[in-house]
């Protein structure tokens, strides 16, 4: 089979798994030697459905011994199936990294015959790449759930990044639609993965890689969102225990998208992307703003609110605690107020040091009062035209949302990794 | 050039009354950042305040203003660059060169104001983002790091026969000069040119240092026989991996403005791609097993 075809298919068997990031680790560059990695990552292209790519992000193989059901790579689908080899994927990611298409490779595989046989194969993969090619751009290597220690070590010591995925938001699902796949067989070497971060383990036996930090931009895991019932309560007390727990990096959410036909999976339904964009919204603010999962959420109220962003939520059930007073509040309360982001409350803390903050400085300070307005004094004042009034702002932000969406202006696209 | 130097002769013959109300006044500068720093020291010696600082060349004559032309004089723009670097700072000239580089008209206007501030604000003044001239000048700086971060985003080389890779952008601002130290590292292997055929301007690297030509014109050798199989592979690999039931032509024009896709080979329609017979050339295949020595050694 030619290059070109084997890459559309394992391209097109790719093109589900979410994460495309190059950040978390800055790999300075070596004379002589092609590429660097830069901390922020880079992003290099945007395809037609607005995903950014930053990496070439194939399947080793599509050949797989597995039959989960949400999977178009189960082996039960009659698709065309092939597997590169170590050299033509080296050729591939030397060949693009050289013309600035990417920023590394991020490469993931179906499991051929055992997860060991399969990591076996990748880590041979990645070997020649790092070694035979010198390769020093970024690598995310995704594990397969059971495989064994020694190869998730060759295999983190390769990869700068490594990720399990998780799948599934629950252990009944997953015993469903992924019987091969168990709880256990993912979060075994997770925690694996997880300590080798702290004890930077090394294989002897690739000595000659310079770079040897094990898996220095961590890890990540993803899971499906809408295939299966449950709530975005138990999917975010999910995330955040896999944050705290497992230390992991990203926990990305990948609204189900039907590409099988399964009495097992509900029949032909599209998760809204509106439902992946306010989880998204809401692991930010875990991870950003200082949120615990329970302010964000309870099982009282188990789903988010599709027409008022998590933040703006919260706001409303505390509003006792608004207005705030942007010359006096200390940088933990501004970065609570809806509307301002990390960058606009650095902004705020560092203005406010030389003089006092007027609304006519906000558009200076790239503060945007669509959402803020409601929320805010500055020396005691409301904006212009703003009352408090608790039970109106509500209504307001809603009707803001609604008119968006009436302009044809779609949710879920991951806007806020820009802020 | 010739108008703007008798207008200077003029000027300094005595035409010219300083007692113009300031609010009116334009200085006009030959485009240079030393002609543009002898505008910001004349400013300071004539006891004017110009409303802006303007390039001969961009300009659009109002009838309300008086025109002052500016010499460019290399030992005033020397003191105004010891002045800044003595009083605010190294990063604060590195600043005012970055902002130097917008196609903004009135980013001559925008570093005098920022410099007359900060000169009596003092060192601090970077970070009195809520004034004014501080926050016009740090809006500029932005727009140039955002254009120069775009094209880390999309600068596409293409191998050439001599082997040298080959990239053509039409950026909005003159960043070659910011750029081409992220290449000449990442890309250290490899000898390459990028040309900005706006501001006629390239960057050349010969893998050990690089240089910044001036040329309005550029003569290139084809492709070399592989190139357009690597853009093909490219190609095929940016449109497979869009989710066709999650397309969203206004989030990827967002992220990705159009103005770039011009010299982005994956946005070549696909009746215009280079699909080469595979018996012209050795198939990848073969090339493969060819070994890996050759491909080391040779640019891919």
């Amino acid at each position: 089979m030619e290059l070109l075809d084997k890459l559309t298919i394992l391209a097109d068997a790719a093109k589900y798994d979410v994460a495309c990031t190059s950040c978390g680790v800055s790999r300075k560059a070596v004379k002589g030697q092609l590429g660097n990695t830069m901390n922020a990552g880079i992003c290099h292209s945007f395809s037609a459905d607005g995903r950014c790519i930053t990496l070439l992000k194939v399947l080793y193989t599509n050949m797989c011994s597995y039959d989960c059901t949400y999977c178009i790579n189960r082996r039960s689908n009659e698709v065309p199936r092939t597997t590169l080899t170590p050299r033509e994927l080296a050729e591939l990611v030397i060949g693009f990294y050289r013309r600035n298409y990417i920023e590394g490779l991020f490469l993931s595989s179906a499991v051929l015959k055992s997860p060991d046989y399969t990591t076996e194969r990748i880590c041979e993969a990645l070997q020649l790449l790092r070694e035979t090619y010198g390769f020093r751009g970024y690598i995310h290597a995704k594990a397969i759930p059971g495989t064994s220690d020694d190869l998730l070590v060759r295999l983190g010591v390769l990869a700068d990044r490594v990720s399990l995925n998780i799948e599934l938001p629950s252990e009944e699902s997953l015993r469903l639609l992924a019987p091969e796949k168990g709880k256990e067989s993912t979060l075994g070497p997770m925690a694996f993965v997880r300590d080798g971060i702290k004890a930077n383990f090394q294989d002897k036996q690739l000595s000659t890689i310079k770079r040897t930090r094990f898996v220095p931009a961590g890890q990540s895991t993803q899971m499906i969102v809408g295939a299966t019932p449950e709530s975005d309560y138990q999917i975010l007390k999910l995330s955040a225990s896999l944050y705290k727990t497992m230390e992991l990096r990203r926990v990305f959410f990948s609204a189900y998208i039907p590409v099988n036909a399964d009495p097992l999976l509900p029949a032909g339904v599209e998760t809204p992307l509106l439902r992946e964009h306010r989880l998204y919204q809401a692991d930010w603010l875990m991870r950003f703003y200082e949120f615990d999962v329970n302010e964000i959420i309870d099982e009282g109220e188990p789903f988010l609110d599709p027409l008022v962003d998590p933040k703006c939520n919260w706001a409303l059930r505390h509003i006792d605690q608004f207005p705030v007073e942007l010359n006096k509040a200390p940088y933990e309360m501004l970065l609570r107020i809806p509307g301002i982001g990390v960058r606009g409350a650095k902004r705020i803390v560092q203005a406010r040091r030389h003089r006092s903050v007027r609304f006519e400085d906000l558009s200076r300070l790239k503060i945007s009062l669509k959402r803020a307005k409601y929320f805010i004094t500055c020396n005691g004042a409301y904006a212009q035209g703003v009352i408090f009034d608790p039970s109106s702002i509500y209504n307001q932000l809603a009707g803001e949302t609604k008119k968006r969406r009436a302009k044809g202006v779609l949710d879920g696209q991951l806007q806020l990794l820009d802020s | 050039m010739d108008n703007f130097n008798s207008l200077i002769a003029d000027a300094e013959l005595g035409s010219f009354s300083t007692l113009m109300d300031d609010a009116d006044l334009i200085y006009l500068y030959d485009g240079t950042l030393e002609g543009m720093l002898s505008s910001v020291f004349a400013a300071y010696g004539r006891h004017e305040h110009p409303k802006n600082i303007v390039e001969a060349h961009d300009l659009q004559e109002s009838m309300l203003c008086s025109y002052v032309p500016i010499r460019t004089e290399l030992r005033y723009a020397a003191r105004v660059q010891k002045g800044i670097v003595e009083q605010l700072g190294d990063r604060a000239y590195e600043d005012v060169k970055k902002v130097f580089l917008s196609d903004d008209t009135n980013k001559g206007g925008v570093i005098y104001r920022f410099l007359r501030y900060a000169f009596k604000a003092g060192r601090w003044s970077m970070s009195h983002i809520s004034e004014p001239p501080v926050a016009d000048f740090l809006e500029i700086r932005k727009q140039v790091e955002n254009e120069a971060h775009y094209m880390l985003m999309f600068v596409r080389f293409a191998h050439l026969q001599n082997g040298v890779f080959y990239a053509h952008i039409e950026p909005k601002a003159s960043v070659v000069p910011l750029i081409t130290d992220h290449f000449a590292r990442r890309l250290n292997v490899q000898p390459f040119i990028i040309y900005d055929s706006v501001h006629g301007l390239a960057s050349v690297f010969d893998t050990e240092r690089w240089w910044l030509v001036s040329s309005d014109e550029i003569n290139l050798p084809a492709h070399s026989c592989v190139e357009d199989d690597y853009q093909a592979l490219w190609q095929t690999f940016y449109d497979t991996i869009a989710i066709e039931e999650r397309r969203n032509p206004r989030c990827q024009r967002n992220f990705m403005p159009k103005r770039f896709w011009g010299n982005m080979c994956e946005h070549i329609p696909p009746e215009l791609r280079k699909t080469k017979p595979s018996t012209e050339t050795p198939t990848h295949a073969a090339r493969l097993q060819a070994g890996s020595q050759k491909l080391l050694d040779a640019p891919l």
